[in-house]
C-alpha cells in the first residue's frame, strides 16, 4: 500500500504540531508571570509560527495519501473507516489550520483541537488499512456534495469545540495562567457560538444534499436508518442550543458544555454508527 | 392588526419555551422512529411536528425579533414550509415494487407491496414503458457494480425511444420514479397449448433473485383446474464469483426442469412436454428486472424549500457578524495591522 509512509508522516507532523502547541501553551503558563513579557512574546510566535508550518506539512501530506490511495484503488475516499478517518483528519486539520492561521485568537485553541484529532489519528493507525469496493449507488454528484458539507459542518463544531475547551479549561487554577492572554470568555463564547451557527448552516445543507442523493440513490429521500436518524437528532441539538443560546441568558460555561455536546455527538454519528448498524444508510450497497 | 387578545394568545402559543419543548418532543419522536420499528406509531412524529407548526406560525406572527429581521424570517417560514411539503408528500405519495420481464409493458397490476396516501392523485394510467435487455456488472467476490437497464418509453411523436436507466439514474414518467433494485432474475417463457397444438396463454415464469438465489431457481405454477407444476432451471451464466462477471440475460443460456407429479423432463429452449390436456412448450430463456416504484409530487418543492430556508439562515448569520462587533481589544487589531504580510499575531494581549 504505497499511501501509507504518506500517512504515517502526516500523523507524525500532527502528532509533533500537538505537542508544540502543548509545550508553547504551557510555557506562557509557567512565564506568565515574569517580569520579561516581551521574550514569552517572541517565544511565543515563533511556536505558533512552527504550529502552523507543522500543521500545513501534514495537510500536504494528507492530501498525498489521498490522492495515491484514490489512484490505487480508483475511487475516493468515501466508504470504509480507514479512508474516511483519513479524510476527516485532512478536511479537519485544513479548515483548522486556515483558521489558525487568520484568526489569532483562535491559536490557544490548538491545545484542545489538536490533541482531538490526535485521537483520530491514532485510530486511524489501528485500523486494518484495507481496499475498499465503490458502490453501483455512489456514482453521483450530490454524494459529494453531502460529503463536502459534512465536513465543513464537523470542522466548524471543531473549532467551536475548541473555544468552549478553552472557557471550561481556563476556569480551573492549573490553566487559567495558560490562557490568561486571551480575550474575557464574553469574547470566546460570541465567537464560538459564530462557528457554531456556520455549522448549523453546513449541517442544513448536508442534511438537504443527502436527501437529493438518498432519492438518487435509494428512491428516497429520507427512511430513519442510522445515519438520518442521528444526523436529525444531531441538527436538533445544534439548532435547540443555538435557539436557546439567542433566547435566554445561557451561562458561558453551560454554552461550552453545550457546543461540546453538539461535537461528541456529531463526532458518534460519524464514526460510532458503523458500531451499532450493520448498513449505516439503508441500502448501501 | 390584530386584536390584543389574539396577541396575546400568539405570544404565549409562540413561547421560545415551548419551542424547545416541542423541539425535545420530536427528538424522542426521531429516536423512537430510528429504523421504522412497526410497533411505533407515525403519531410520534406527527405530533411534535404539528406542535412545531403552531409554535412557528404564532413566532412569525407575533416575534419582531423574527418577523423584523428578513434572513430569520425566511428561514422560519422555510420550516415551516418543509414541514407542509412533508405532510403534503406523505398524503399524496405512492411507492411499492414492480417486476418486469424484458418485452412486458408496465401496468398498473404489475405493482406489489403498493403503498399510497389517501390523498394521491398521480396520472399512473399515464405512465407507459417496456423493459428491456439489462446487463450488470460485477467485480470479484460478487460485489455488484452499475447497472443498465435498457426501457422503450414513448416519445412526442408517439414513437418508442430506449432510454438506459440504472441504480441513481431512475426512469420518471409523470412524476413517478422507477429505481433498478439488486432484485432481479431469470424468467423462462412458457407457453400452454391445446391438445390440437394451438397456443393458449404464453407467460414468464420470474425465478428467484439472481446470483443472490444461484442455489435455489425454483418455482411453480398451478394452471387453472390442474395440477401443479413444478420447475427448476439450470443455468449457464459464466458466473465466476473470483473474478469480475456481467449478468447478461443474452449470454445466459437455461436447461428447464419440468415435474408434475414426478414425471422429470428436462427442456431445452424449443421443447415441449406432454401433460394432460396439452402440453408446456419452454420458448426461451427471458430476464425480468425488479424496480422500486417512488412518486412524491412535493420533491422538487422540499428541495426549494430547504435552500431557501438555508439561505435565510445563511443571510442571517452574515448580516449578525458583520454588524455586531466581537468586541476583540484594539490592540490586537493594530498588532495585525502590523505584522500584515506575515503571520498574525495572537500574543498582543501577552505584550
Amino acid at each position: 500500500m504505497t499511501e501509507l509512509p504518506w500517512l504515517y508522516a502526516g500523523i507524525t507532523a500532527y502528532a509533533l504540531a500537538s505537542v508544540t502547541a502543548v509545550v508553547g501553551v504551557g510555557r506562557l503558563g509557567v512565564m506568565a508571570t515574569s517580569p520579561s513579557l516581551s521574550v514569552v512574546s517572541d517565544s511565543q510566535r515563533n511556536n505558533e509560527r512552527l504550529v502552523l508550518a507543522l500543521m500545513t506539512a501534514s495537510v500536504i501530506l494528507l492530501v498525498i495519501t489521498l490522492a495515491e490511495r484514490w489512484m490505487r484503488i480508483g475511487h475516493g475516499p468515501f466508504v470504509n473507516l480507514f479512508e474516511l478517518l483519513i479524510s476527516q483528519l485532512f478536511s479537519l486539520g485544513l479548515v483548522y489550520t486556515i483558521a489558525y492561521w487568520r484568526i489569532p485568537v483562535l491559536r490557544t485553541t490548538a491545545v484542545v483541537v489538536l490533541p482531538l484529532m490526535s485521537v483520530l489519528a491514532i485510530w486511524v493507525l489501528v485500523l486494518e488499512p484495507s481496499d475498499s469496493v465503490f458502490p453501483p449507488t455512489y456514482h453521483n454528484p450530490w454524494l459529494w456534495a453531502h460529503v463536502g458539507f459534512g465536513k465543513f459542518f464537523l470542522a466548524f463544531c471543531l473549532v467551536g469545540t475548541g473555544l468552549a475547551g478553552v472557557i471550561l479549561l481556563r476556569s480551573s487554577a492549573f490553566f487559567s495562567n495558560m490562557f490568561r492572554h486571551l480575550p474575557d470568555n464574553v469574547i470566546l463564547d460570541k465567537l464560538a457560538w459564530r462557528f457554531m451557527l456556520l455549522a448549523l448552516v453546513f449541517d442544513s445543507l448536508m442534511l438537504t444534499a443527502g436527501g437529493v442523493w438518498a432519492q438518487d440513490a435509494w428512491g428516497r429521500y429520507w427512511a430513519w436508518d442510522a445515519l438520518e436518524t442521528s444526523s436529525f437528532l444531531n441538527w436538533l441539538l445544534l439548532g435547540g442550543s443555538i435557539h436557546a443560546r439567542t433566547t435566554y441568558n445561557v451561562p458561558i460555561r453551560l454554552g461550552a458544555i453545550l457546543i461540546i455536546s453538539v461535537f461528541v455527538f456529531a463526532f458518534i454519528t460519524y464514526f460510532g454508527t458503523p458500531f451499532y448498524s450493520q448498513a449505516a444508510h439503508k441500502g448501501v450497497v | 392588526m390584530l386584536q390584543p387578545a389574539v396577541m396575546r394568545v400568539l405570544r404565549r402559543l409562540a413561547s421560545t419555551k415551548l419551542t424547545l419543548l416541542w423541539m425535545l418532543l420530536l427528538a424522542g419522536g426521531a429516536a423512537l422512529s430510528y429504523d421504522n420499528p412497526v410497533e411505533t406509531s407515525i403519531w410520534v412524529l406527527i405530533v411534535p411536528m404539528l406542535l412545531l407548526a403552531i409554535n412557528l406560525i404564532a413566532a412569525i406572527i407575533s416575534n419582531r425579533r423574527i418577523n423584523r429581521r428578513g434572513g430569520l424570517l425566511v428561514f422560519h417560514i422555510g420550516l415551516l414550509s418543509i414541514v407542509v411539503l412533508a405532510a403534503v408528500g406523505r398524503l399524496t405519495h405512492m411507492d411499492g415494487r414492480v417486476e418486469l420481464a424484458t418485452g412486458a409493458e408496465f401496468s398498473r397490476e404489475a405493482i406489489s407491496e403498493l403503498r399510497s396516501g389517501p390523498l394521491h392523485n398521480g396520472a399512473l394510467d399515464q405512465v407507459n414503458f417496456v423493459q428491456g435487455p439489462y446487463t450488470v456488472d460485477y467485480r470479484p467476490q460478487m460485489m455488484r457494480g452499475l447497472t443498465h437497464s435498457q426501457v422503450a418509453i414513448l416519445d412526442l411523436e408517439g414513437g418508442w425511444k430506449e432510454v438506459v436507466v440504472g441504480d441513481d439514474r431512475p426512469l420518471v414518467i409523470e412524476g413517478y420514479r422507477f429505481y433498478t433494485t439488486f432484485n432481479k432474475g431469470f424468467a423462462p417463457i412458457l407457453s400452454w397449448l391445446d391438445e390440437a397444438g394451438n397456443v393458449v396463454e404464453t407467460g414468464a415464469i420470474h425465478m428467484p433473485s439472481y446470483p443472490l438465489f444461484d442455489f435455489k431457481q425454483s418455482n411453480s405454477w398451478t394452471p387453472q383446474g390442474r395440477e401443479e407444476i413444478k420447475f427448476w432451471l439450470q443455468l449457464e451464466t459464466g458466473l465466476t464469483p473470483d473474478e469480475s462477471w456481467v449478468l447478461d440475460g443474452n449470454r445466459a443460456t437455461g436447461t428447464l426442469v419440468v415435474n408434475v407429479g414426478g414425471d422429470r423432463s428436462e427442456l431445452l429452449p424449443g421443447q415441449s412436454v406432454k401433460m394432460t390436456g396439452g402440453s408446456l412448450r419452454y420458448e426461451r430463456l427471458s430476464t425480468w428486472m425488479g424496480y422500486k416504484l417512488f412518486y412524491d409530487p412535493t420533491l422538487h418543492w422540499l428541495f426549494m424549500a430547504a435552500f431557501i430556508t438555508i439561505a435565510g439562515l445563511g443571510v442571517h448569520f452574515w448580516r449578525k457578524i458583520s454588524t455586531e462587533s466581537l468586541g476583540l481589544d484594539q490592540s490586537q487589531q493594530s498588532d495585525n495591522k502590523q505584522t500584515k504580510g506575515s503571520m498574525p499575531s495572537s500574543s498582543s494581549a501577552v505584550m
